[in-house]
């Protein structure tokens, strides 16, 4: 794909008001800001204070005296709203509050208040993973992400579950870098029918293969407006993504064309931010895949190469306990069990052989048997 | 986060209209302001975990005052609350304001505006934010998710903030219909010259009151405007006193306008509601800011109606009687679509014997 230089077309913009963006360049739109910015703009550098005045006095032409007069005049201490020796806690929300915004969440927190309380140590660490790498710098020179890359934000949906409507749109958040290939990404997605075993094991549970589906089916592929990019890392590798294409051109759909995963970086890539987007792998496990934003890296972000593709956001998932301890995430699924109590049914590595085998490790009663990995096993 | 959205967004309102009264441009002014109001406070409780989120959205929010169409003044006061609130966020990490592409040439245009007018504390805050790397040069002001609402909440815009449009004041001046005058009369004689010879009246087709007019438009049109800025003036003080008299006469007003407007809109019959147009606004793609969109009436669930309609004892007969009333709904339609059947019945019977 050629760098479009059509200068109009790369300035996205909306196409569905606070919904979606024109189609555009990822690259030409990362030239577009570094030909509107100087280099001090976006350097990660920090630019001395009084330089900058010094810079700024010469070129607005003015003396020593109007500077300091403009520095006073705007300082941040003009902002303060106590007096200087009695700080105020930041934490509680002031009272007789008159902005309508402390009104309501004084409010908010008074009803809360009011509540059983429902702790959840989960929210805490809501955005650690983001400020864990806050302002990372790498060890070595070379890992430092050069000034003026793009970094772009994706949302990797989990697939749909039509069985109920929720509001929820479970996914996880990954920050990618524009030289990152499709494939780095690919890599970067976890996902549980990657790590599934195939087979039925009730007659040697301790036979059951470590060889999980990820190992199995290598292919997979994106899909970005228009083209699929299949993964052909491996020799194993099949394109999944013909069937459709072909069903497509038998049917008079607009032609779809092909590239290589591997050898695609997001900046070569023309898409559309909110838009929708597939990834599908195992056959027919697919997530939507919405880049929610694109923008030049600033020096507060993680600069750590090594460290991408960064992680910022998981949805937890509710886990499947085991039928009997109610303790352990299941790790076996059994059907047909005159043991459980549901058919399908899961337990926990230990209660399984506990209740299935015999010490000598022989099976008693009908059932099969299979591995399981819960969806929220990497909660 | 999104609950406080709106609160944020009229506490930013509240601020910068406070700054549009003094009609300055100051920074000194704005941070009188900020400090009478105690704005600061607004990071004050947040839980731990939304903080971020918090400056998030008030940092978005102030965003969009840092924009066209608001006027300059107003803009400046944007700048100004996008640098405060940006200096006394809580959050750790620090949020940073997330400035557009397609923003960009409106910002380089703000900064020269305020050059040629010798803004300097403008210019400052802008270089000052600009220096602390307080931007994310950015594809789009938020992130974008693909999320469709099905009934789109449209911020109403302020629209005292808004420049009014003085483009045709502008652009007809005294020059242009002077020469406009001149023009017209050289444009008139060049026709009775041709028309002279052959006296057709086609070619005499030429206004002669053009040049008049065209003024007397444009001033009416300026006073039009002068109009309705008073009026709308005159609306804001009175909000702000809080009189018995005023409050009664607005009450008023508003209780007059609301009966006309009930009064004159054509109820369709129930059977026929649901085949009523919805004018469905949130469809369109067209700008950013569009008037107020329709809000769908909020119908109460089946049990609550089920429970107003339903009545203990006393109330029994009353109940029973504004059940019934559903099939007098229907009386109106099936008197009208009975009379012409009657007619038509009265007619054939009349033409029997015949």
């Amino acid at each position: 794909m050629a760098t479009s230089t059509d200068t109009k077309t790369n300035i996205p913009d909306y196409e569905y008001l606070d919904v979606n963006t024109n189609i555009f360049h990822i690259d030409a739109f990362r030239s577009e800001w570094l030909n509107r910015l100087q280099p001090s703009d976006f350097s990660f550098q920090e630019e001395d204070q009084e330089t900058s005045d010094a810079h700024f006095a010469a070129e607005m032409g003015i003396s020593a005296e109007t500077m300091d007069e403009l520095k006073s005049a705007c300082s941040l201490d003009s902002l303060r709203c106590h007096p200087e020796d009695q700080p105020p806690d930041p934490e509680v929300v002031p009272p007789d509050p008159t902005l309508k915004t402390l009104v309501q969440r004084k409010k908010k927190q008074d009803h809360k208040a009011t509540l059983k309380s429902s702790k959840n140590r989960h929210d805490l660490y809501a955005d650690e993973l983001e400020r864990l790498t806050f302002g990372t710098r790498p060890e070595a020179v070379t890992d430092m992400i050069p000034e003026g890359e793009i970094i772009l934000t994706m949302n990797i949906y989990y697939p749909a579950t039509f069985e109920k409507f929720s509001h929820v749109r479970p996914h996880l958040t990954l920050l990618m870098t524009g030289s990152h290939t499709l494939a780095e990404l690919r890599d970067a997605i976890c996902c549980v029918s990657d790590l599934q075993v195939c087979g039925e094991f009730s007659n040697t549970p301790d036979m059951a293969p470590d060889f999980i589906s990820k190992d199995h089916f290598k292919s997979s592929f994106f899909y970005f407006e228009g083209v699929f990019y299949n993964d052909m890392r491996y020799p194993e590798c099949q394109d999944i993504s013909i069937t459709t294409i072909e069903w497509a051109r038998d049917r008079n759909f607009p032609p779809y064309t092909q590239a290589k995963m591997e050898d695609t970086r997001f900046v070569d890539l023309k898409v559309k931010v909110g838009f929708p987007y597939l990834y599908c792998h195992q056959g027919d496990c697919e997530h939507l895949v919405i880049i929610t934003d694109i923008r030049l890296t600033h020096k507060n972000d993680c600069l750590d190469k090594k460290l991408y593709p960064l992680l910022t956001h998981k949805h937890r998932v509710v886990t499947t306990k085991c039928a009997v301890c109610h303790i352990y995430i299941g790790r076996w699924l059994t059907t047909n069990d005159q043991f459980a109590p549901s058919n399908p049914c899961t337990f926990c590595e230990k209660c399984f052989r506990m209740l299935h085998y015999d010490t000598e490790g022989e099976k008693l009663g009908e059932f099969q048997a299979f591995p399981y990995v819960d969806r929220g096993a990497f909660n | 986060m999104e609950p406080y959205r709106a609160a944020v967004t009229s506490d930013c309102e509240k601020l910068l209209s406070r700054f549009h009264e003094t009609d300055s441009v100051r920074f000194q002014v704005f941070s009188k302001i900020w400090r009478e109001m105690n704005f600061s406070q607004i990071f004050y409780g947040t839980v731990n975990h939304q903080k971020r989120a918090f400056s998030r959205l008030i940092l978005d929010s102030a965003y969009s005052f840092f924009l066209p169409p608001f006027s300059f003044q107003i803009r400046v006061g944007g700048l100004y609350l996008l640098y405060s609130l940006h200096q006394s966020q809580t959050a750790a990490p620090p949020e940073q304001i997330r400035l557009a592409l397609k923003d960009w040439e409106d910002v380089k245009k703000f900064e020269k505006d305020a050059m040629d007018a010798q803004h300097l504390d403008a210019i400052y805050i802008l270089r000052q934010l600009m220096l602390k790397k307080a931007f994310h040069f950015t594809a789009m002001p938020t992130h974008l998710a693909f999320k469709k609402l099905r009934k789109k909440e449209v911020p109403a815009l302020c629209e005292k903030f808004i420049e009014r449009a003085c483009r045709p004041q502008e652009f007809i001046n005294n020059d242009l219909l002077e020469e406009l005058s001149n023009i017209h009369e050289l444009y008139g004689n060049l026709k009775s010259s041709v028309s002279e010879t052959s006296k057709e009246s086609s070619v005499n087709l030429i206004r002669q009151d053009l040049i008049p007019r065209l003024r007397r438009t444009v001033v009416d049109f300026h006073n039009w405007q002068h109009r309705k800025g008073d009026s709308e003036e005159e609306e804001g003080s009175g909000e702000g006193a809080s009189s018995q008299q005023d409050c009664s006469r607005r009450a008023g007003l508003i209780a007059s306008i609301k009966s006309k407007a009930y009064g004159e809109a054509p109820e369709a019959r129930r059977s026929r509601r649901h085949r009523q147009v919805e004018v469905d606004i949130t469809s369109s793609v067209a700008g950013t800011w569009k008037s107020p969109a329709y809000i769908r009436r909020k119908i109460a669930s089946l049990r609550v109606r089920t429970n107003e309609s339903l009545h203990v004892s006393d109330d029994m007969h009353k109940g029973v009687a504004s059940a019934s009333k559903i099939t007098h709904l229907t009386s109106l339609g099936f008197a009208a679509e009975d009379t012409p059947n009657r007619l038509n019945g009265g007619k054939d019977r009349i033409r029997v014997p015949s």
